[in-house]
């Protein structure tokens, strides 16, 4: 069989590229022969590409290999054989990655939704298209990153909403459940979001979406995800506490009292976790310990960056109390043990596992 | 910036004959060679269309490559993980119409031609060991 250079190969070089390709992708795109599935490069030029589905997002490495591959054709020609497309010495290798939404946070400073927004004239724009464009994130990841970050889209803009005008909003929509006596298991979405509007003008448009936040809404009745609701409001009274610990004992009773009657059994601290660091009384008095508001989402992305200011702040963590704070920057549970093996001297004593830091921070 | 990626089926019609289809693909092949094709030539679109060699493929277990006076010897590879191979979308007729219809969906200046994956690959021809000379032995295909 001949073996020969395409008619046009010189033109071709370099227009194929070899991707690795990990199972779950294999099984899309063996079954997506009819419709096509979604997939996509994103990032900027500066950026590390990554290749997103429709729901997950995969750091794009270029490996080199040290033996040519060759992609190679059927020829043509009438005599048959075989040709050269493309001389290749690297291959793509995919790596599952969590999606890069952190730079949501610093594009959108400025921009944020507070009460008597519409008097205001707002100078700047960030829009949902420019932000699918730029943001390294598959579209599930993405709305559902718009969701945990609290961002409304008003008139296709990005808004991310002011975290103690939500608190109010939720109250509102606590103490309205209340006394409209309506069920927090299918409460009317009509109703509530009129009652806020006419009241407190509170647009229907921000009711709506904040409702679809904190439970589901299905045939316009809004089923509360009541963990959701009161951890919102916990970190509604935390977040006034980031210098200044509070008494663990005097935050519960806040919590329980904005919580409501009804709600007052479903308040936990677990709720927080990733937000809030317990420091159990160093003087031994009686008055137990004391809460301090640490959102993890304030902490540095590069691990080693973040580990360094977890150290600073804490010398020696738990282990779990420490997992709050690398979920967001690990995929899965085996991704944050390799970190804390690298950035992290576990140390086993008889109350469990503690970590400190591999470097001494005091040098 | 988005780089979309489809997934397309068969560009064109010809296919490889049955011995070569064997390696799961019937018209696209992977072969693997220590060190590369380096061709001298003033131009490099002088090497278009130019015979690199004879290609055997009908022992499964014993595939060669004949070029010049070497010959190689190869194997059929499983691939670890499948590779699909990417070939980059470029307007070829029409590139002024293709152009507008792909920045319908850029809001923004870039002009993205996307990629397509075109085939799915899971062994490949592999040639490692050392070329063996041939001076009057002559290849019967």
């Amino acid at each position: 069989m001949d073996f020969r250079f395409s008619s046009n190969s010189s033109q071709e070089a370099g227009s194929f590229r070899l991707l690795e390709l990990p199972p779950e992708l294999c099984k899309l795109i063996e079954s997506s022969i009819d419709e096509t599935p979604s997939l996509s490069i994103k990032g900027h030029a500066t950026d590390d590409a990554v290749l997103c589905t429709s729901d997950k997002t995969y750091a794009l490495r270029s490996v080199v290999l040290s033996n040519t591959v060759i992609v190679a054709t059927p020829s043509n020609n009438e005599e048959g054989g075989i040709d050269i497309r493309d001389q290749l010495h690297e291959i793509l290798e995919l790596v599952p990655s969590v999606p890069r939404l952190h730079r949501l946070s610093g594009l959108l400073r400025g921009l944020e939704y507070d009460e008597g927004d519409e008097d205001r004239h707002q100078m700047s724009h960030y829009s949902y298209q420019q932000a699918r464009n730029e943001i390294q994130a598959s579209e599930f990841e993405f709305s559902q990153g718009l969701k945990d970050r609290r961002i409304l889209i008003l008139d296709g803009n990005l808004r991310p909403i002011v975290p103690a005008h939500l608190s109010t909003i939720l109250e509102l929509l606590l103490n309205y459940l209340i006394s409209l006596g309506l069920s927090h298991q299918s409460a009317p979405v009509e109703e509530l979001a009129s009652t806020l509007a006419d009241e407190h003008e509170i647009p229907r448009i921000v009711t709506t979406q904040i409702l679809s936040w904190f439970g589901v809404v299905n045939e316009n009745l809004w089923s509360m995800d009541v963990n959701a609701v009161i951890t919102e409001i916990g970190l509604g009274i935390l977040r006034h506490h980031k210098h200044e610990p509070i008494l663990e004992t005097e935050f519960m009773t806040k919590w329980k009292k904005m919580a409501g009657d009804s709600f007052e059994a479903d308040v936990q601290l677990s709720l927080l976790s990733g937000n809030c660091l317990q420091n159990s009384s160093s003087t031994g008095e009686a008055l137990g310990g004391t809460l301090i508001y640490f959102p993890s989402s304030g902490l540095p992305i590069d691990p080693a960056a973040r580990f360094m200011e977890l150290f600073l702040t804490r010398q020696r963590w738990k282990n779990e109390e420490i997992e709050p704070f690398l979920s967001d920057i690990a995929i899965n549970s085996k991704e944050r043990d390799k970190l804390l093996l690298k950035y992290a001297r576990a140390l086993t004593s008889p109350e469990g596992v503690w970590y400190t830091a591999r470097v001494n921070l005091n040098n | 910036m988005i780089i979309p990626i489809s997934v397309s089926s068969k560009e064109n019609n010809d296919i490889f004959p049955p011995s070569l289809a064997r390696l799961g693909n019937d018209d696209l092949v992977l072969i693997e060679l220590q060190g590369s094709l380096e061709v001298e030539c003033n131009e490099s679109s002088s090497r278009d269309g130019r015979l690199v060699g004879k290609l055997n493929v009908d022992n499964p277990d014993k595939p060669t490559l004949l070029i010049g006076h070497h010959l190689l010897e190869g194997k059929i590879v499983t691939l670890p993980k499948p590779l699909g191979v990417l070939h980059r979308n470029t307007p070829i007729q029409n590139p002024k119409t293709q152009g507008e219809s792909l920045d319908r969906s850029q809001s923004d200046q870039d002009e993205v031609d996307g990629w397509s994956i075109v085939a799915m690959v899971k062994k490949k021809l592999v040639f490692s060991k050392r070329p063996m000379p041939i001076t009057i032995l002559k290849q019967k295909t």
